[in-house]
């Protein structure tokens, strides 16, 4: 975010004080309340449909029935949804925060497609991955991050527009790598068909047990980079001057981004938007303090990609769409938000 | 003469002596680096003819190398008389029905796509202004698929395309807010315009029947697989009227690239031209996104590769054209027959070329400091 837009919510944060903390503690019980709901909704609805109450039941007194073993088989689905939600967030969240870029977004940069990308090729060399795919999902975001950062950066820094430039070349380049294996393997890459687009359905139960203690680390260190961030929106200048370390905070900030989206792509495939579209919404509730940002982003990020994923059941009975899609369809028009609020520098 | 006294007389004489050196070219020189043609005014240089024709002959290369090449390829010598209909079967079959269509399509198709990029990257004075990067044929792909697929039967897909194309550009330059003086904004918009067609045409694919949702999901690539002499005649009429109005166009699009007062100032109507070329753009995008999908970075690189092989300003709507047909059958030419992946889309290639091409032209910019 550029300066004037980040010096009026600020100050407005500052002059409310207490008040202002219990509302916004208060959001925060709401937003986690909603993300709950939206995850009964993701047990409840299907091409099974279930009433709440059947769910509840499912849940907590399960017994021998066809309804609570089909709430068994959406348990991983929605667990992995409210993982993988939180983990875009809140990586979009610390892209928007370290490159003080509205436009920043773990998809839109390429840091997904880098993650798929290193598991396919992974495939290819060594076979069927498995829960070993994480291990190629990290390093693959993390270079991929580094190349789009270098090429959005030159010499004068990066500008929001031209990082989203080098993603898209990037992407484009990765895109057509995997497109170009998969197509010609089709029977190595059958069950990669949906998680390419971006997908929860299907994925096998070991899916959880890989990423959660990732997107666990990532989500709390996330949480701890709020302070930091807050200080790094000053300006490197007064950052330095109040004793922050623009460097180290960019550098951890940019670590744990692209571990989360490691992760979450590792988990479901390259998912798009959600990173851009939650930060943006919980703005408007939060202001800029990143300490809220990224609490709610945990909350929220669940709600948007869980919400998505439950239309996608709905909007092609009986078949569904995958969640990619449908988040792309619901997060792009964020874009012409960022756009308007980064003003006239773009 | 000999020494102009006056500024007329200066002028006179500068225009007698620029006569006398286009008299000894022997070429119809109406005015520096234009042509007319019929009441036409057409830009012309010599060195942008020599690289048209270089390119021409190229492309008829590659279409002769589409019908010979490969296992079921016609023999070179065997070629003119199986086009005069002499053939065998097999053969006939193989280059009327298989492949000269997909060829022709190929060509046309790519320089339409090459035009329209020359268009809107004139009309936005940006290279990246190009339909691919601002969503225009993801826009006009989620047309096309709209009246194909979720409501069949209402209207053709050519009309579809066109209409989506036309809905997408509208939703870029009201996003922008700014119009095309934004084109920075309007990448950043098209980005979200296009990831939105995209999925509403991944939602189409969801509902149609099984081996329909393979075809569209290789169009979707940008593929030339079966295409029809049908496919030949809409791109064919598409490029053949368009591309006329581009190229009446183009003189004026020149004039509006030097700034709207300086246009105004020549007697061009900057605004009306504009309205024009864009929407012939979008025509031929549109056209070209029917019969092969939303190839992607054709019409980014065409007019690029163009302008700097040909070394002209201005929007140089023939060279960008041939570069597009060259781009487009030479990737198909590859993407078929090379020997490691089996048969690939075209436009898997085009978006691992272009996308190089892209972060290339991204660093050259930065280093230059233009963008």
């Amino acid at each position: 975010m550029t300066a004037h837009v980040d010096a009026p919510e600020q100050g407005r944060t500052i002059a409310s004080g207490p008040a202002r903390r219990w509302g916004l503690g208060a959001g925060l019980v709401l937003a986690v309340a909603l993300a709950a709901v939206v995850a009964g909704l993701s047990l409840a609805v299907g091409s099974n449909q279930l009433p709440l109450s059947t769910v509840w039941r499912g849940l907590f007194a399960p017994d021998d029935t066809f309804e609570a073993t089909v709430i068994a088989s959406r348990v991983p689905r929605t667990v992995l949804g409210l993982l993988v939600g939180a983990a875009l967030a809140v990586s979009g969240a610390l892209m928007q925060g370290i490159t003080r870029n509205p436009l920043a977004d773990p998809g839109l940069l390429g840091v997904n497609t880098g993650a798929s990308a290193a598991i396919v090729a992974g495939t290819v060399a060594f076979g069927a991955l498995g829960q070993r795919s994480i291990f190629f999902a990290l390093p693959g975001a993390f270079v991929v991050a580094v190349v789009v950062y270098a090429i959005g950066s030159g010499r004068t820094g990066p500008t929001p527009v031209r990082l989203v430039l080098a993603g898209a070349a990037i992407g484009a380049v990765l895109s057509a790598a995997i497109q170009t294996v998969t197509l010609t393997n089709p029977e190595v890459f059958d069950s990669y068909r949906f998680w390419v687009v971006g997908s929860l359905a299907g994925r096998p139960a070991s899916t959880v047990d890989m990423v959660w203690p990732v997107i666990l680390v990532g989500l709390l260190a996330g949480l701890a980079l709020g302070r930091p961030l807050n200080t790094l929106a000053l300006g490197d200048e007064t950052a330095r001057a109040v004793g922050g370390n623009a460097g180290r905070t960019r550098l951890l900030g940019a670590l744990v981004a692209t571990l989360l989206a490691g992760a979450a792509t590792a988990a479901v495939g390259p998912i798009a938007f959600v990173g851009l579209a939650v930060p943006h919404i919980v703005r408007t509730i939060t202001g800029s303090d990143y300490r809220w940002l990224v609490a709610y982003c945990v909350a929220l990020g669940p709600v948007l990609l869980l919400g998505a994923d439950v239309i996608g059941r709905v909007v092609a009975r009986p078949g569904e769409l995958m969640v990619g899609v449908v988040t792309a369809f619901v997060g792009a028009p964020f874009l012409y938000v960022a756009v308007r609020r980064s003003g006239s520098g773009l | 003469m000999n020494r102009p006294t006056t500024v007329a007389e200066a002028v006179a004489e500068q225009a007698e002596s620029a006569g006398r050196r286009g008299a000894r070219r022997l070429l119809p020189v109406v005015d520096e680096g234009h042509l007319s043609v019929v009441g036409v005014v057409v830009p012309w240089n010599r060195r942008a003819t020599l690289v048209v024709t270089a390119a021409l002959v190229l492309v008829l290369t590659a279409l002769v190398l589409s019908l010979t090449l490969g296992r079921l390829g016609v023999a070179l010598a065997d070629l003119p008389a199986v086009l005069r209909g002499e053939g065998s079967k097999t053969e006939h079959f193989v280059v009327f029905t298989n492949r000269l269509p997909r060829a022709l399509v190929g060509v046309c198709a790519g320089a339409a796509l090459g035009i329209s990029g020359a268009i809107f990257q004139s009309v936005t004075r940006n290279p990246l202004g190009s339909p691919d990067i601002i969503g225009l044929n993801a826009g006009a792909a989620a047309g096309a698929a709209a009246v194909t697929l979720v409501w069949p039967g209402i209207l053709p897909a050519p009309v579809g395309a066109l209409l989506g194309g036309a809905v997408a550009v509208t939703l870029v330059l009201l996003g922008a807010g700014r119009g095309l003086q934004a084109p920075l904004r309007m990448v950043v918009i098209g980005i979200g315009v296009g990831a939105m067609s995209l999925a509403f045409v991944q939602f189409a694919i969801t509902r149609t029947r099984r081996e329909q949702a393979q075809e569209m999901a290789a169009w979707l690539n940008g593929s030339l697989n079966a295409r029809s002499w049908e496919h030949v005649t809409i791109i064919a009429v598409a490029l053949v009227v368009l591309g006329a109005a581009a190229l009446a166009l183009s003189r004026g699009l020149q004039q509006v690239e030097m700034g709207d007062d300086a246009a105004v100032a020549l007697g061009v109507p900057a605004r009306r031209v504009r309205l024009l070329a864009v929407s012939v753009g979008v025509g031929l995008a549109a056209a070209a996104v029917v019969v092969c999908g939303p190839v992607a970075f054709v019409a980014l690189v065409a007019p690029q590769v163009a302008r700097r092989v040909t070394g002209s300003a201005g929007p140089g709507m023939v060279a960008a054209g041939a570069a597009g047909a060259l781009l487009l059958v030479g990737a198909d030419l590859v993407a078929v027959h090379q020997p490691w992946f089996g048969s690939l889309p075209v436009g898997v290639l085009t978006a691992g070329i272009g996308g190089l091409y892209l972060a290339v032209l991204l660093t050259r910019e930065w280093r230059r400091g233009t963008l």
